[in-house]
């Protein structure tokens, strides 16, 4: 019958066009684009703007910091040693408020004008002055440009963590005269002032080794070589930065289709032995913690039951649930961290101890609500397999716990209005120094959350006020060791993880390492 | 798709009407176009009203962990986006601006809302056109072989495949596909628009096919066409199980008229019979699925975009809904209402010219 045919022409018509189209594609490799070396990241994007003075998220901070320089900067993994970038040296006063910056005199920014002290006082007055999201790195610090070679930072206090906010690429500097024209400013009520987003989302003002070629918060960021950079030249003449999901990231640099996966979890990670994986802990901690305050729950401000938490929780069973790569979390403070505690430190769980402090406690059989986000995976663990295996642990001692998921917006209004009974969550650094982890103590920003009021701890927040402002690294990391064994002790407190951040790239690509800043050191790729 | 009317009675081919004047079909159109405009008005304020339901805060959902504790931040965010404004007030700010054609500013892409539709929206439209076409060449041809084998093993094998092509989660055949079709045998391009680092070609219609091709990038227009053919395929592989079903039924219930007897007993080939006089009239089913597939295409290919990375409506009203963007929501909603508005509009413009008989009114 004709209309069998008709069916026929129409599966043939359906297979050439797949003929016509398909093929595969060009898969790109990592040496083979016309006119240099092209690496493709794929990471699930977390991305609003490239514009620094606007930028704080996990993208932006990866692409920011292969565009813009900042005064000084991280090598590699190594978070605890700051190092010269355009500032060429510096020195910091004994009273550790004043920090004054020598510019290199060759660094040049992509239209080739030298990078002067006044762009460094625009780009971080901008960041003030716009109050976008990393506009808190900037409180309490002046800029000036006493000489066109010269920056002095000042803080109000002493701020030992100067150093260590300004690698942050969303100090990134900016060519200041072509900024202006394009609508930024850097005075105050740049809020509303400053136009310049849109433009500094097609082309960028930096001095660092790339230029933005093509920009899109969905699909993928294009950086190409800075062919003005005044440093040693990248190895890779293309960057794209692409949008994928991560269990596409494993077929796609399996099939040599991208050459790094960022967002990879331990599981998906196993089996890779074609690729390299580069397998550290992230500087993300999770933490529950138990309201203090005795008008959000009676239960959970309850001291021995804050013990009984502590010592119920299987640590080691919470870090083999987030997989190879994940290290329990001894203190608040990070393991890659100047004043992390060691290994050994962390609470080991005693089952007897906790439950002889539940009976201490005078509680029968309570019953708490755990909350945290259930829509959120943070280095491709699920806030929800650790609170039901928090739950189990708890079971064990006499703790019944209600879990209560809520979508990340709910949760959040909730975690940082200090309303939640018991809540799970994580805390990224802003800057890897170990004076971010101060917002732990009662009556700072963390604490607050979990209702640990100002004078809660008055021996431990004197710790706290001490290590803000001491000056000499060897002395602050013993305050931070004391600290945290404080909080080890007794508060509403427990840290529990650091998850594994892990990278998989093709062998071909050198030098692959994992900041805890940046994710991936895009420019000092080989 | 309701507003079509069929003369009762209307059997066989009838007496052609007269030319009607063209008033009838000008006032049909004005009288939609304006219930349109209404219907879009209707569904801001659903949308509107059902965000501000939701428990949670614009602020704390763009806002970092640091710049939430900050007064003058957040005070800073909301008078930028109007969330420091009443709530009828930011309602009726917003509808004056949709008016002159501003539809705000995206909290999540930081750009006017405008001109992130004017990105996503053709790539969605791009992808559910191919998918669309796809369908319809595949779904009418099979449900018409199945129709006319009734019963016979043709018919048994494409009621096993049309249920399948219902039954499977499109998740998951997009992640089979991917797997199978790019990832093991490379016979298609993975995920993505156009291939890693190749540019886009210069916007026209944000259609990358058609730009490509007007601007004679045919690298581009044959990398852009690749990308096209694995999404779409995924997303067609539902509609063409529904199409088949719907194809055959449609032919099925025309076959049994006596006209088709008439024809056959006239000795018409039966290529004729079946394309000129049971599948026209059959059509008339066939393109109110496609219209509503279309659409539903359109607004449901959140899971696909995701899988293929595509930048589309569907990621764009994802992440949209998880930083509680409300302009970009609102964008979103006022496009897929004016899509299933235009394609309902088109389906019973449609209905006209297909069969003579019905009257638009």
């Amino acid at each position: 019958m004709r209309i069998r045919s008709a069916g026929l022409l129409a599966a043939l018509t359906l297979t050439s066009l797949l003929a016509a189209c398909g093929g595969g594609g060009s898969t790109p490799s990592a040496t083979g684009a016309p006119g240099g070396k092209t690496v493709v990241i794929d990471t699930a994007f977390q991305l609003k703007t490239t514009d620094p003075a606007r930028m704080f998220e996990p993208t932006g901070l990866l692409i920011d910091r292969a565009i813009y320089d900042t005064l000084l900067t991280f090598n590699g993994s190594d978070v605890t040693k700051p190092v010269p970038a355009l500032a060429e040296s510096y020195t910091a006063a004994p009273d550790a408020k004043t920090f004054t910056f020598k510019l290199r005199a060759d660094a040049k920014f992509s239209d080739g004008t030298p990078v002067t002290s006044a762009d460094v006082v625009f780009s971080l007055n901008r960041v003030k002055n716009v109050k976008g999201n990393p506009s808190f790195l900037m409180d309490g610090l002046t800029v000036a440009a006493p000489d066109p070679a010269t920056v002095v930072v000042t803080s109000e206090k002493p701020n030992t963590a100067v150093p260590f906010i300004l690698p942050n690429p969303a100090l990134g500097i900016l060519n200041s005269a072509v900024a202006k024209k394009n609508g930024a400013s850097d005075a105050e009520g740049a809020d509303k002032a400053d136009t310049a987003e849109s433009f500094l989302n097609s082309q960028s003002l930096g001095s660092g080794p790339y230029i933005l070629d093509s920009y899109s918060t969905t699909s993928q960021v294009v950086l190409t070589v800075n062919e003005k950079y005044w440093g040693e030249k990248p190895a890779y003449a293309k960057v794209v930065v692409r949008n994928v999901q991560a269990n596409v990231q494993r077929l796609n640099v399996l099939k040599g289709e991208s050459q790094i996966a960022v967002d990879l979890s331990p599981e998906q990670a196993k089996g890779l032995d074609q690729l390299q994986t580069v397998n550290g802990a992230s500087p993300n901690v999770f933490f529950v913690f138990t309201n203090d305050n005795p008008e959000i729950s009676k239960i959970s401000s309850n001291p021995k039951f804050q013990e009984a938490v502590r010592y119920g929780i299987d640590y080691q069973s919470l870090v083999d649930l987030a997989g190879e790569g994940a290290v329990q979390a001894p203190g608040v403070v990070p393991s890659v961290f100047l004043g992390a505690l060691p290994g050994s430190d962390g609470v080991v769980r005693d089952v007897a101890k906790a439950k002889a402090a539940l009976a201490e406690s005078g509680l029968q059989n309570p019953t708490v609500k755990l909350s945290y986000p259930s829509d959120v995976q943070v280095n491709g663990l699920n806030f929800g397999d650790l609170a039901a295996r928090v739950q189990a642990n708890l079971k064990e001692v006499g703790i019944n716990v209600e879990l209560a998921p809520a979508s990340v917006q709910a949760a959040l209004e909730t975690y940082r209005g200090g309303t939640e009974e018991m809540g799970l969550w994580q805390w990224g650094p802003d800057f890897p120094d170990p004076s971010n982890y101060l917002n732990f103590l009662p009556g700072q920003l963390v604490g607050l959350r979990a209702g640990w009021a100002e004078g809660a701890a008055p021996a431990l927040e004197e710790l706290g006020t001490k290590a803000s402002t001491t000056v000499d690294d060897a002395e602050r990391a013993g305050l931070y060791v004391d600290i945290q064994h404080s909080m080890n002790e007794a508060g509403p407190i427990m840290p529990l993880i650091q998850p594994a951040q892990i990278l998989v790239a093709a062998k071909s690509v050198q030098n692959v390492q994992s900041n805890a800043l940046w994710l991936v050191n895009v420019r000092e790729l080989g | 798709m309701n507003s079509a009317k069929q003369p009762r009675g209307s059997t066989g081919a009838g007496r052609r009407r007269p030319a009607r004047p063209g008033g009838p079909l000008l006032w049909f159109l004005g009288r939609r176009l304006v219930a349109a405009a209404l219907l879009c008005v209707g569904i801001t304020l659903v949308a509107f009203v059902l965000t501000q339901l939701v428990p949670g805060d614009p602020a704390a959902a763009n806002l970092g962990q640091r710049a939430i504790g900050d007064p003058e931040v957040v005070a800073a965010f909301r008078a930028k986006y109007g969330l420091d404004q009443p709530v009828p007030v930011q309602y009726l700010t917003y509808i004056g601006n949709v008016l002159q054609g501003n539809f705000g500013l995206s909290q999540q892409s930081h750009r006017p809302v405008a001109q992130d539709l004017a990105e996503y929206v053709p790539a969605t439209i791009e992808l559910a056109l191919f998918a669309i076409v796809l369908s319809l060449l595949v779904g009418v041809a099979l449900g018409v072989v199945a129709a006319v084998n009734r019963d016979r093993w043709p018919d048994q094998v494409l009621r096993v495949v049309s249920l399948g092509g219902v039954s499977m989660p499109t998740f998951w055949v997009a992640l089979v596909a991917f797997y199978l079709l790019f990832f093991k045998f490379g016979l298609l391009p993975g995920g993505g628009r156009l291939d890693p680092g190749m540019s886009p070609p210069p916007y026209a219609t944000g259609f990358y096919t058609l730009d490509a091709a007007l601007a004679g990038q045919w690298d581009v227009l044959s990398s852009a066409a690749g990308h096209l053919v694995l999404p779409s395929l995924v997303l067609a592989v539902y509609t063409v199980g529904m199409l088949m079903r719907f194809t055959r039924a449609s032919v099925l219930e025309i076959l049994g008229n006596d006209y088709v007897r008439a024809a056959r007993a006239k000795g018409l080939p039966e290529r004729v019979v079946i394309l000129r006089h049971v599948l026209r009239p059959a059509m008339v089913a066939i393109i109110t699925v496609a219209g509503v597939a279309f659409g539903s295409l359109l607004s449901g290919a959140v899971l696909v975009e995701n899988i293929f990375s595509w930048p589309g409506l569907g990621q764009y009203a994802y992440r949209s809904a998880v930083n509680l963007d409300l302009p970009g929501i609102m964008g979103v909603s006022i496009v897929v209402a004016a899509v299933y508005i235009l394609i309902n509009l088109l389906v019973d413009l449609l209905y006209g010219v297909i069969d003579p008989r019905i009257r638009l009114t």
